[in-house]
């Protein structure tokens, strides 16, 4: 590459937006320093009840006798898929109100690279949320069985891929809506509780358990519970299972999420809303 | 590439925009702006050659916009073809953005809270540029534009009209072979205006770059000395020069003093019947003719001949550009 500006190939194409992004979002994220620390009290601080309802549930049978354990892994692996889910919507929706999303679609990459390069910034932040959680659970007294780490990477890498699909579909909608976000995270919130994030799936009435199964978040966070506990509980997600049914959902959901993104494009070249809030 | 020197820069023909309502089942998400199909666009043709600049000229709603941003590939055409170095806008639209330097009105389009080189950086790296061959391009259109030394100023710190210049340069950066230019001067003072529109003259002639401009100041088409393409409700109402413009359309002021009131009231009869304008006797020594099209003040003066000794005064005065361009709208005539 040089001064002068060259053809890219697809896989250049990414690499550059995504870099380019990624430069601008860490510099605007610094300009922020404050806001930046703030937020990373505020995703440890819902932790602290945990600790204190672990000593009032006690060794329930449900959660495999050890709440906080089981709360931990629930809202970190919780944190690790809703940065990839929200991110890009917000990041979208922003540059519609702030009218930078122009500026980016003038630029000659392929608009289909732009769900992966806005949304780097929001993924890598679930990742460090979801290790600080980690973290400071340990801290707390949750006992992690570290053998299962590498189980639990690789159904965290499978559960980004799951949320960064939804997240496509989210803002494919939200170029035509110019407003998803606020249904996105009606839907994180859902998705947390039929997934069991801080409760065991068992305990939901028989449709919701029907309901939780449809959801990936189930896949991820009970997935990765059987790889880090030693008694998951009453609701044992065999790791076979999640991964199978977390590969099944990415390899339909991410398709049709850049499929579904390239058709609104299209919809909103055509209506002119493109660019327009 | 199809980039020889000679080959158009921006081909449009017949293009047609019509904005539909959204789907119904759209509007049950979003309620639509649109409640009935709008003819933005109805055939609309033009070129622009190599280190030509044309200077799209039109009230709000003329289609200046749309035809910008069709050729960007951000709206698609309802039917008809846009193309830029010969690729399709629509079919091609990547190749189409890497040809073209954007320059929008708004500011809002910049990242102000970053710096005047990271804002430029970030354009460069989508272009595909990198490393020091990118920052030694920087530093090239920076200096350009005359923002040298500006380079770690925060796009906030920046004065309009300095920002209107960072949004030049990030137009310029990866060296387009076309500049689309949506009002470029939209929100600068006139005097940054004017140096802009001065720039961008200077930078066309030097660099053969074909330049689509529009808009609402006309004084900055004059200094532009281009060709001009005068929309309306979607369509081209005048594509030429402003010269030939003013000519079919201008209608001067001829004010003539005479040493005395009975010598003008003769001369007002002499010309009054004589078809070549309206002319009007302030009951006193002068005569004011609004002269028709095409009428000079040599014809006034052709037609006084017998009455010359008693002129103390013939002063022509021309109407502003807005005055003209507001009458041709008026008409129902197409001029080109």
């Amino acid at each position: 590459m040089s001064g002068s500006t060259n053809e890219l190939t697809r896989f250049q194409a990414v690499r550059a937006s995504a870099s380019a992004f990624f430069r601008v979002t860490v510099i605007e994220e610094l300009n922020y320093p404050a806001t930046f620390v703030m937020r990373l009290f505020a995703i440890v601080t819902p932790l602290i009840p945990f600790f204190f309802i672990s000593e009032l549930v006690g060794d329930s049978e449900q959660v495999g006798g050890d709440y906080l354990t089981y709360a931990v892994i629930g809202l970190s692996m919780t944190a690790l898929m809703s940065g990839a889910m929200v991110g890009f919507g917000t990041t979208l929706q922003r540059a519609f109100q702030r009218g930078t999303l122009e500026t980016f679609l003038i630029e000659p990459i392929p608009w289909s690279t732009l769900p992966l390069a806005m949304n780097q910034w929001q993924v890598l932040q679930g990742i460090v949320y979801s290790t600080i959680l980690m973290g400071a659970g340990i801290l707390m007294g949750a006992d992690i069985n570290a053998s299962g780490i590498p189980a639990t990477i690789l159904i965290g890498i499978l559960g980004i891929t799951s949320a960064l699909s939804l997240g496509i579909i989210s803002a494919a909608v939200l170029l035509l809506t110019l407003k998803s976000t606020p249904v996105l995270r009606v839907y994180d919130i859902a998705a947390s509780l039929l997934a069991g994030s801080i409760f065991s799936v068992s305990q939901l009435p028989a449709w919701a358990q029907w309901l939780s199964i449809l959801l990936p978040h189930t896949y991820v966070i009970n997935g990765a519970r059987t790889a880090l506990m030693d008694d998951p509980g009453t609701f044992v997600m065999p790791l076979r299972t999640a991964v199978i049914a977390l590969l099944i959902f990415d390899v339909i959901a991410f398709p049709f999420g850049i499929w579904l993104w390239n058709k609104t494009l299209g919809i909103s070249r055509r209506l002119g809303t493109l660019g327009g809030y | 590439m199809k980039n020889q020197d000679d080959q158009p820069r921006i081909v449009v023909n017949d293009l047609v925009k019509i904005f539909e309502q959204s789907p119904l089942w759209m509007r049950a998400l979003v309620r639509s702006n649109v409640s009935e199909p709008v003819h933005a666009l109805t055939g609309v043709s033009f070129t622009v050659g190599p280190g030509e600049i044309c200077a799209v000229v039109g009230p709000n709603g003329a289609g200046k916009t749309t035809t910008f941003k069709i050729l960007a590939g951000l709206v698609s055409p309802t039917s008809g073809t846009a193309s830029v170095m010969g690729f399709d806008s629509f079919e091609n639209s990547v190749a189409v953005r890497r040809a073209i330097g954007w320059m929008p009105g708004d500011h809002r389009s910049l990242f102000m809270r970053h710096s005047v080189i990271e804002n430029l950086r970030f354009h460069g790296r989508m272009q595909g540029m990198s490393g020091d061959a990118m920052m030694s391009q920087i530093r090239n259109t920076l200096s350009l534009v005359g923002l040298q030394g500006r380079g770690k100023a925060s796009v906030f710190a920046l004065s309009a009209g300095m920002r209107a210049r960072l949004q030049l340069a990030r137009a310029l950066l990866h060296q387009p072979q076309v500049l689309i230019l949506d009002e470029p001067t939209g929100s600068v003072d006139p005097v940054a205006a004017h140096d802009l529109v001065e720039l961008i003259k200077d930078i066309v002639e030097e660099q053969e770059i074909g330049v689509l401009v529009s808009s609402h100041r006309l004084e900055e088409i004059e200094t532009l000395h281009s060709r001009v393409l005068l929309m309306d409700n979607g369509s081209v109402r005048y594509d030429g020069n402003l010269d030939e413009l003013r000519a079919r359309w201008d209608k001067p002021t001829v004010r003539i003093s005479f040493r005395t009131s009975a010598a003008a009231h003769d001369a007002t009869a002499v010309l009054g019947n004589d078809g070549i304008g309206t002319v009007t006797h302030d009951g006193e020594g002068t005569v004011i003719c609004s002269l028709n099209p095409g009428v000079t003040q040599a014809d006034v003066f052709a037609r006084l001949r017998g009455q010359i000794e008693e002129i103390v005064e013939l002063k022509e005065t021309h109407r502003p550009l807005q005055a003209v361009l507001a009458d041709m709208y008026k008409s129902n005539e197409d001029e080109q």
